[in-house]
């Protein structure tokens, strides 16, 4: 700090109003009664808003939230008994056992069979080769 | 400790600085007193606020320092203040009975008056509260080049405008 800076801050500041400690620190006591207040306002409005829409029809309310008590109910029961009944499914018997490995023998033979026709097919179509073509070509 | 009692702690501990901050700032006793009021009601309402905060004073000056600049914009009082400073201006500094010292401390507060708000608030938080560029660029939640270089531009307007009688005085 330079001289003329010194000068400066020696310069002393007005002080604050004495009064005004207990007139702010009066409001600071008000202002949190007050937010009190408010919480407790906002909660019976929203008790009495509740009131007012389930009080007119208590019995179609209690019914409602009935109905739907059972549909958790019915549904978690059913959650209940999904793995139950796919632990009773039975293994399959050897007799269909063996009537599936027909089936499936039959389709391999089918599919063989086709793939057969296929090569001949494909054997066809195989052209000959450019050198004969032109031979045949020019005579 | 109560809240109540945690009020009074900051009050006693920060609401002189911050007065003559505010007042220095606003050039307004009513719109000082109002900032003031606003910050301590929210720190009553909001004690959480405290919570994870290094600096209090850098904080509370912060807190001043944007409800200030809230009330002005609010009020319209910028443009007010700065044609009408002479007429309407506070002198942020304690009244004295010698006269040169009158005399200087008027020329320094129409002086200061004339800075822009932003030169004035750094020039302020430099010379009567002592805080580093540092403290002041995070309680005005600037850059600390910025803070330094508004620091410069005021001291030399400040320069300017008083070297005259600041030489006949010295």
């Amino acid at each position: 700090m330079n001289e003329f800076e010194q000068k400066l801050s020696r310069q002393s500041l007005r002080k604050i109003p004495g009064e005004w400690r207990a007139e702010i620190l009066a409001n600071c006591r008000g202002s949190k009664v007050e937010g009190r207040a408010q919480e407790q306002f906002w909660s019976s409005t929203f008790v009495s808003r509740l009131s007012t829409v389930f009080w007119p029809h208590p019995k179609a309310w209690a019914a409602l939230a009935a109905v739907w008590i059972l549909i958790f109910a019915v549904d978690f029961s059913m959650r209940d008994k999904s793995p139950m009944v796919a632990e009773k499914v039975s293994p399959p018997s050897p007799e269909i056992i063996a009537e599936l490995k027909k089936e499936h023998l039959m389709y391999a033979e089918l599919i063989g069979a086709r793939d057969d026709h296929d090569a001949d097919r494909s054997k066809l179509r195989v052209p000959s080769p450019r050198t004969e073509r032109v031979g045949i070509l020019t005579a | 400790m109560s809240r109540a009692t945690e009020i009074e702690r900051l009050y006693d501990e920060h609401a002189q600085p911050l007065f003559a901050f505010l007042l220095n700032f606003t050039r307004d006793e009513a719109d000082t007193r109002d900032v003031l009021q606003e910050i301590f009601v929210k720190l009553a309402r909001e004690p959480e606020l405290l919570d994870d905060v290094r600096e209090e004073r850098a904080f509370l000056i912060r807190l001043a320092h944007n409800a200030a600049i809230d009330l002005m914009r609010r009020r319209g009082t910028r443009e007010k203040t700065k044609e009408n400073f002479a007429a309407e201006a506070v002198s942020p500094f304690a009244a004295t009975a010698d006269p040169d010292e009158k005399f200087f401390r008027d020329e320094l507060a129409d002086a200061l008056g004339e800075l822009p708000e932003e030169q004035r608030a750094v020039v302020h938080l430099k010379l009567w509260e002592g805080l580093t560029f540092e403290k002041i660029a995070a309680a005005l939640e600037i850059p600390p080049n910025t803070a330094a270089s508004r620091y410069r531009y005021g001291l030399d307007k400040l320069r300017g405008r008083l070297r005259p009688l600041y030489e006949e005085i010295k």
